[in-house]
């Protein structure tokens, strides 16, 4: 793969993490420790759908060229890198079993991926 | 901790089918199906596409869309959307994320059942870390939701 598709795929990931927190922050249910604003609200989804437009525009683009099989190990990330977004971000507690778990989800992903 | 919240009381008189449908951790599993169906229509569509030249700037998949496989596709993942805007009000993002890669295991497993495709046996093991992987996350929820 060549660097300008690496550099894709590593925006593809900033994109999915930031649409991923935007959203989550816009659509979850108001408790009394956040009660966020509508208007925020409406402003992070807006938010939240504009990066992963943009992030689906250039996945579509990097299937074009490249085997999914390539792109995939990219995939595994994912897991790992919202939970530890959402974990700095929004405060959100996971127990160590579920830490655990994750990892053995991303490691199994990119295994997949690579076979 | 985001709390997980039990279902809307909005679905409390519904019958027990439709109860069980909107519960948030069956929707997961529902989006991980229409996730990997949108997957292999776009990848369909994308190949469908490949040798047309390129719309507008060439690393935007945007000539895609000339395949009707794409537009399934996109029905597919609009679907999907909805489905996750739906968990993610009551389920903590990191868990539901992590819950709805089990797609990462239904496409191998599916094109093995169904298409008869070989799974070496790396593949097999690294399916294997994503069911354990899953299976404690899953533990981990019953853990928390059983302290509220």
């Amino acid at each position: 793969m060549s660097a300008a598709a690496i550099a894709i795929c590593i925006v593809c990931q900033l994109l999915i993490v930031g649409g991923q927190l935007l959203l989550k922050h816009a659509v979850t249910e108001p408790t009394t420790v956040q009660p966020t604003a509508l208007s925020a609200r409406i402003r992070n989804f807006t938010l939240a759908i504009a990066c992963l437009t943009l992030w689906f525009f250039l996945w579509l683009g990097l299937m074009r060229r490249w085997d999914l099989s390539k792109l995939f190990p990219f995939e595994g990330l994912n897991p790992a890198m919202i939970a530890i977004a959402a974990w700095l971000v929004l405060r959100e507690r996971l127990p160590a079993r579920a830490w655990v778990g994750l990892v053995l989800v991303c490691v199994g992903i990119a295994l997949v991926a690579r076979s | 901790m985001t709390a997980i919240a039990p279902p809307p009381p909005a679905t409390s008189g519904a019958p027990l089918l439709v109860r069980w449908f909107l519960n948030p951790y069956v929707q997961i599993g529902f989006g991980a199906m229409t996730v990997t169906a949108s997957e292999i229509l776009m990848k369909a569509g994308a190949n469908a596409t490949a040798s047309r030249p390129a719309v507008l700037a060439g690393w935007l998949g945007i000539a895609a869309l000339m395949s009707l496989w794409t537009w399934a596709g996109i029905a597919c993942y609009i679907v999907s959307f909805l489905s996750w805007i739906y968990v993610l009000r009551s389920v903590p993002l990191g868990i539901a994320y992590a819950l709805i890669n089990v797609a990462h295991v239904l496409i191998p497993v599916g094109s093995w059942a169904f298409l008869h495709e070989v799974i070496n046996p790396t593949r097999w093991c690294g399916i294997a870390l994503v069911v354990c992987g899953l299976s404690l996350l899953v533990g981990s929820v019953a853990k928390v939701e059983a302290k509220l």
